[in-house]
């Protein structure tokens, strides 16, 4: 059966209402255009639609199906505050032909109420929201519908009436859910949103009175907003790894550039020459008329004490070079190897990020390793007398290498507690042999599976000594 | 001015150009090798090129194995950044050489410029000691770059010449202070002892600026040096690999 999923303002005049069956409202209202609900696209949509609201806060919470909660703490007065900001929000979404009702409240809870109940864009304060709340209907406090029923029975309608009840016989009726629902609208219990990015106190917000588009003029507004941010980590004494510049264009879209630096850091001129070299992917479209940045992963940076011997913190040293090399290579094709207790030669070297301390435990001397290690064992065609014996001579990429002296073998079975218990083979076992050919070049080769097991052993080539 | 005093005139004047005159080197404390180096040792401050033949092209794991022991020594002193087209290079390997695997960055680029702009942007840095760069083979302007870096804080670069899928490199005019030819040659265990000997290289020293060339049998060392002098090749072309044995 066909029922209502949305009814625009012109057909709520005509008395259609959600959940009406197709068949029902059509007659109602024979010149009705019905057009199938998409769930998928309507949830893509509030997706992009978070995005685009970044440009008035980074931390943007998504509540399916149609709402979207701004976490505006320490942005507002970037419009000079709450109402001036909602009404800017409300405007450029209403341009788009979107229709929005609004509210700023302390908690999400209470926003939540007041945007779907409340007097449409309600901005309350701390003192006025038990107020507000009051005569709105149990059904703005995001209950279940059976406990929203039951509370009903009882003849309680509003957050008002139901909040005068005494707190205990209430909580024993309903339960937890009804409880914590009530206190996180009145503020009283906290709320975990689950935001897109994580909300980050250092954000900073520039817009341009006419859309920006040259190259000349992104780099300036670059430059502007990482000194202004810089300014603000450094009166705060603190620095970030991460800086997310955003470039919000006039059709609604937002062109994103990271920069990420190796130690904590605030200094403007180094942090805005790691961002240039990447404007040249930015496509400011029709114009940019925002931009919004962002520090992640900032911690205390104490002042940097002016050292009068040379002795100072290597790291230090080598951080722009680790910036200038992550930022233009990626931030994986840099790193330092660690040693990781596992047998497995493929697991034995962790990378690290360069600048991290590492552990000081460093590989088993005694175990030969080559100074290549192959991705993938290469297949070779080995000739071996008996079991257990090095090979005498082995094939690999078309060449015969005859062998001269061996070490070996070194057995190293599969880490059978990473693989499900059924799926560990004792057959899967590598004897691996450091063998040197005429020539004097040095192969790590290994025997894969034993003899007298059902399939043959084979031999692989795994690595190259210098 | 007599015709053999000018000649010492325009040698000093060609050293000063060359800048090998006050460089800091880095001795092999073996007369055979250091005699043949400007001022008695490897040249600090400059870059140097090692590369193998045949399979070497694209392994590059002798040639790789012997910058590393020559690079370990500098380690001392500051970060080595190895600059790497594939990253197959098995820090437990070096660390087996002998070479302080916790003093080396490893960085994965994707094709040989972003390599050369790499290693010329890690031996410019402070901090740095000795940048390590897999590349196939840098042409005068690109050795040019690579040496003024090197000039800016004594850093130390070793180029190791590979191409990732065969074929010939192309040996061009190089701006290198010393060029290296390294092969794998055969070990000699200590007598008595079962397995392989610490890893032997035939190592050429193909150009030298400064220098006289000479080829030599070099041995992985824990002594002073993390390479010893095991025989003298002298001066003469050397024999192709497969023809050569040592006794035994």
């Amino acid at each position: 059966m066909r029922r209502l999923a949305a009814v625009d303002a012109g057909a709520a005049v005509r008395g259609l209402a959600l959940g009406q069956k197709a068949a029902d409202a059509t007659a109602l209202v024979p010149e009705l255009v019905v057009a199938d609900a998409e769930p998928a696209a309507d949830a893509a949509a509030l997706t992009a639609l978070a995005d685009w609201c970044a440009r008035f806060s980074p931390a943007v919470a998504l509540d399916p199906p149609d709402g979207l909660f701004l976490d505006i703490t320490g942005a507002d007065h970037l419009w000079g505050g709450e109402g001036p900001m909602m009404a800017d929000l409300a405007r450029r979404l209403a341009a788009n032909g979107l229709p929005v009702r609004a509210a700023v409240a302390g908690s999400p809870g209470a926003a939540w109420a007041l945007a779907h109940f409340g007097p449409d864009r309600a901005a309350a304060g701390k003192e006025m929201t038990a107020a507000l709340l009051a005569p709105l209907p149990i059904a703005a406090l995001r209950l279940a519908s059976e406990d929203a029923a039951q509370i009903a029975r009882l003849g309680l309608t509003t957050i008002g009436a139901l909040a005068a009840q005494p707190r205990d016989p209430l909580g024993r009726r309903f339960g937890p859910a009804v409880m914590r629902r009530l206190d996180q609208a009145l503020g009283r219990a906290s709320e975990a949103l689950e935001f897109r990015r994580p909300p980050s106190p250092w954000f900073e917000r520039a817009a341009f009175a006419e859309p920006i588009s040259t190259p000349e003029d992104l780099a300036r507004a670059a430059g502007d907003i990482v000194q202004a941010l810089c300014a603000r980590l450094e009166t705060a004494g603190h620095g970030a790894r991460r800086f997310d510049l955003a470039f919000h264009r006039l059709d609604g879209r937002a062109e994103r550039i990271s920069v990420g630096l190796a130690l904590p850091g605030r200094d403007p001129a180094a942090i805005t020459r790691l961002i240039l070299p990447k404007l040249d992917y930015v496509d400011p479209g029709f114009g940019i008329e925002v931009t919004t940045l962002v520090a992640r992963e900032a911690e205390i940076l104490p002042e940097k004490q002016a050292s009068f011997t040379e002795s100072g913190d290597k790291r230090e040293d080598l951080a722009p070079l680790i910036d200038r090399l992550t930022n233009r290579l990626g931030e994986d094709a840099v790193w330092r190897a660690e040693a990781f207790p596992s047998h497995a030669p493929e697991r034995a070297a962790r990378r690290r990020p360069p600048l991290s301390r590492l552990e000081e435990r460093g590989w088993d001397p005694e175990r030969p390793r080559p100074l290549r290690l192959f991705r993938r064992p290469e297949p070779i065609e080995a000739t071996a007398p008996t079991p257990d014996d090095p090979p005498v001579l082995f094939r690999w990429r078309g060449q015969v290498h005859r062998i001269r002296r061996a070490e070996g073998p070194e057995r190293l079975a599969e880490e059978w507690w990473r693989v499900p218990f059924d799926r560990a083979d004792p057959a899967k076992a590598r004897d691996y042999y450091q063998v040197e050919d005429e020539a004097g070049a040095r192969f790590w080769l290994f025997r894969a599976g034993v003899y007298g097991a059902s399939e043959p052993p084979t031999w692989w080539l795994h690595g190259l000594f210098g | 001015m007599s015709r053999q005093a000018r000649l010492e005139a325009v040698r000093s004047q060609l050293i000063v150009l060359q800048g090998a005159a006050g460089r800091p080197v880095a001795p092999f404390g073996d007369a055979r090798v250091d005699a043949c180096l400007p001022g008695g040792g490897l040249p600090l401050g400059c870059w140097h090129e090692a590369g193998g033949e045949g399979m070497e092209i694209e392994t590059a794991a002798a040639a790789a194995a012997f910058v590393a022991l020559l690079a370990a020594p500098l380690a001392r002193c500051g970060e080595v950044v190895w600059i790497l087209r594939r990253d197959d290079l098995y820090a437990p390997g070096l660390a087996g050489l002998g070479f302080p695997a916790e003093r080396l960055i490893q960085v994965c680029v994707r094709d040989e410029a972003e390599a050369l702009a790499a290693l010329e942007d890690a031996l410019g840095a402070a901090g740095v000691a000795a940048a390590i760069g897999e590349v196939e083979t840098p042409d005068l302007v690109a050795g040019r770059r690579l040496q003024l870096a090197c000039e800016r804080h004594g850093a130390t670069g070793f180029v190791v010449r590979r191409r990732l899928f065969g074929g010939e490199v192309p040996h061009g005019g190089s701006a290198a202070t010393t060029r290296w030819r390294v092969a794998p040659a055969a070990s000699e265990p200590a007598p008595g002892e079962p397995g392989l000997g610490p890893p032997r290289w035939r190592a050429s020293l193909e150009r030298c600026r400064g220098g006289r060339l000479g080829a030599w049998i070099m041995e992985q060392n824990d002594g002073p040096h993390p390479v010893r002098v095991v025989a003298d090749l002298g001066d003469r072309q050397l024999d192709p690999p497969q023809s050569f044995r040592l006794a035994g």
